[in-house]
């Protein structure tokens, strides 16, 4: 075999040509950069592009919106995607994207950033249960119970005899940072609450176990899950809109300064009636225009 | 291809070295210096995440304390508590569950190939084991989440999320480690001990039992430390069944987390302190495969010493 070739030939000229196992090595190592260097070639083209990153509730805000926006404006790119309002945040303030979107306020620590705010729409955060279960309304107090852990079983708010089945989501979630100030009043969720990633897998659990309580974006309540009135009022676009459904929040756009560009032309285009009117209503918000009239809390002004 | 076929001609004379022309052992040392750069990168890969975890992840153990830091009782990071000891008994918890339903299960099936099935048995259940390797842990995850976890949810009256789905999961992705490792260890035994043990009217079971398992120990238990590997360092299977509540055991169908899942789902937002600290959960993880793989070295330096 030539193994064995290999081996004597390893000792016989090893140490004597050194310089032609450097050249050797130096060899190899370009061949491998010139095939990492060829293996990706540029894919911007020329193309303006713009990133936004963030928040899973705006996704299908900013998603449809950029698609429409790139369709009108071929030379641009807008590149969407959703990993938490905290580290849409924490994105745009190191500089990685150009608009970071968020479903929650920004927390007192990160003030100092000094990120410019564009509210685009309003939110309402639904309290969701299986539809089997019988349980239609709560008021605050016993939401706020039910998910610190004071209130165990479903008997105790009218329902059947069942443990009830905390579904939470986890820190990253504009949704929890939101839910958490307005009902808890930012006291800490019971420690041992499911924590799911994402607001698609709270609606799946939720819709599948009859003891399951949850919250999402009152955009994503389908027919798998049942939304429960709070405080008498049920979660509808009009009890938002006229403000008395008590679990709202606004959606943002932080940019690092005062938008500019590109990214200012898409904050525009997703502020114009043609995003506003459409996109932001299909996906189950409510357009930011809609409450100016009446007094808004917790509204970031315009 | 053409430089293997060019150079065939020449080295196969038999008489060594000094009929290679210059140009084929020049491609020779090229070739080893590629091997020899894949061996470095491999190494280099190694070293560097470890260099890089711990220089990240030190200094929580400074800012936060050793005893708090791994002694710690609540993990609570928004709230400035680091305690990983929950996710480090989570993790314990889930990987000695896995074991205790992947080792039965997967010695069985080494067992099976090995000493019971026919030829034409083995060549279907074979294969089959080893796809379970080949299977991603994501798709793992979702037949744990959507198949297995509804069914524990009617069992133990929860949502079903928790140790008990993920010790399942992750006990059948096991199986596939531990028996191809178990079954090698078996084949390697020399024929003639089988073959004595029938001739002294031994059954099979009493073969398998008294003479090829006890022979096989060490290789079976190299099989079940590389079998706690792969279900101590399991992310993303975990991560989705375990339910991520940062709490001690509660019970097989409560919300429990891990170190992996832990680190996952609060990498996205993480930063300063808490940061630091994933990065020292990260060590933490790495010690625990050090000590598998430091283990596995022993053992086989004993195997060295009884054969």
């Amino acid at each position: 075999m030539p193994v064995s070739d290999v081996s004597r030939l390893k000792i016989s000229f090893g140490h004597a040509c050194t310089w032609r196992r450097m050249s050797g090595l130096l060899t190899a190592i370009l061949v491998l950069a010139s095939m990492s260097l060829s293996g990706c070639s540029q894919t911007s083209g020329g193309r303006e592009q713009i990133v936004v990153n963030g928040s899973t509730t705006i996704l299908p805000i900013a998603e449809i919106a950029a698609e429409d926006f790139t369709k009108a404006n071929p030379d641009t790119k807008v590149l969407v995607s959703g990993v938490g309002s905290s580290a849409g945040i924490e994105s745009v303030s190191s500089g990685s994207s150009d608009i970071g979107t968020s479903s929650r306020d920004l927390k007192p620590e990160e003030d100092s950033l000094g990120l410019i705010d564009t509210p685009i729409a309003y939110d309402a955060i639904a309290v969701i249960v299986n539809p089997a279960n019988h349980v239609r309304k709560l008021t605050t107090q016993q939401v706020k119970d039910i998910f610190m852990g004071k209130i165990t079983n479903w008997k105790q708010v009218g329902g059947s005899d069942l443990t009830i089945g905390l579904v939470n989501r986890d820190e990253a979630s504009g949704t929890r940072e939101a839910f958490s100030k307005v009902v808890l009043d930012s006291e800490d969720f019971d420690p041992s609450a499911v924590i799911l990633p994402g607001t698609g897998q709270v609606r799946a659990v939720v819709g599948s176990e009859a003891s399951a309580i949850g919250y999402i974006s009152l955009g994503f309540v389908n027919s798998e899950v049942r939304a429960v009135s709070i405080d008498g009022v049920e979660p509808t676009v009009e009890a938002v809109t006229a403000g008395t459904y008590p679990i709202t929040r606004v959606l943002h756009f932080f940019t690092a300064e005062q938008p500019t560009g590109l990214a200012k032309r898409y904050i525009d285009f997703v502020l114009s009636p043609s995003v506003q009117d459409t996109v932001v209503r299909d996906a189950g918000f409510i357009p930011i225009s809609a409450r100016s009239q009446s007094s808004v809390s917790g509204g970031s002004g315009d | 291809m053409t430089e293997t076929s060019a150079h065939e001609p020449e080295s196969t004379g038999g008489a060594g070295f000094k009929r290679i022309s210059r140009a084929s052992h020049i491609k020779e040392l090229i070739l080893q210096n590629i091997f020899l750069l894949c061996a470095l990168i491999a190494v280099m890969g190694v070293a560097l995440i470890f260099v890089f975890v711990g220089v990240r992840g030190w200094p929580i153990f400074g800012e936060v304390g050793l005893g708090k830091f791994l002694g710690g009782l609540t993990w609570h990071p928004t709230a400035g508590e680091f305690g990983v000891l929950p996710l480090i008994a989570g993790s314990l918890v889930v990987t000695v569950g896995a074991m205790i339903i992947g080792a039965p299960l997967a010695i069985g099936t080494a067992v099976f190939l090995s000493e019971v099935a026919s030829r034409r048995m083995r060549s279907i259940v074979r294969p089959a084991v080893e796809l379970l390797a080949g299977v991603p842990s994501v798709v793992y995850g979702f037949f744990g989440l959507m198949i297995l976890r509804p069914v524990i949810a009617k069992m133990t009256g929860g949502l079903g999320f928790g140790p008990l789905t993920a010790c399942l999961i992750l006990g059948i992705m096991i199986v596939p480690t531990i028996s191809t490792l178990t079954e090698d260890a078996l084949g390697s035994i020399p024929g003639g001990i089988r073959e004595a043990s029938y001739a002294m009217g031994a059954t099979t079971w009493q073969t398998i039992y008294k003479v090829m398992l006890p022979a096989a120990k060490l290789g079976i238990i190299d099989a079940i430390i590389l079998g706690m590997g792969r279900a101590i360092g399991e992310t993303m299977a975990v991560l989705m069944v375990v339910g991520n509540a940062p709490v001690f055991y509660q019970g097989p169908g409560k919300p429990m987390s891990t170190l992996t899942s832990q680190i996952v789902m609060d990498m996205p937002y993480a930063t300063g302190e808490h940061r630091t600290a994933l990065f020292g959960m990260a060590i933490i993880l790495f010690l625990f495969s050090m000590a598998l793989v430091g283990g596995v070295r022993i053992l086989s330096r004993v195997k060295e010493r009884t054969a």
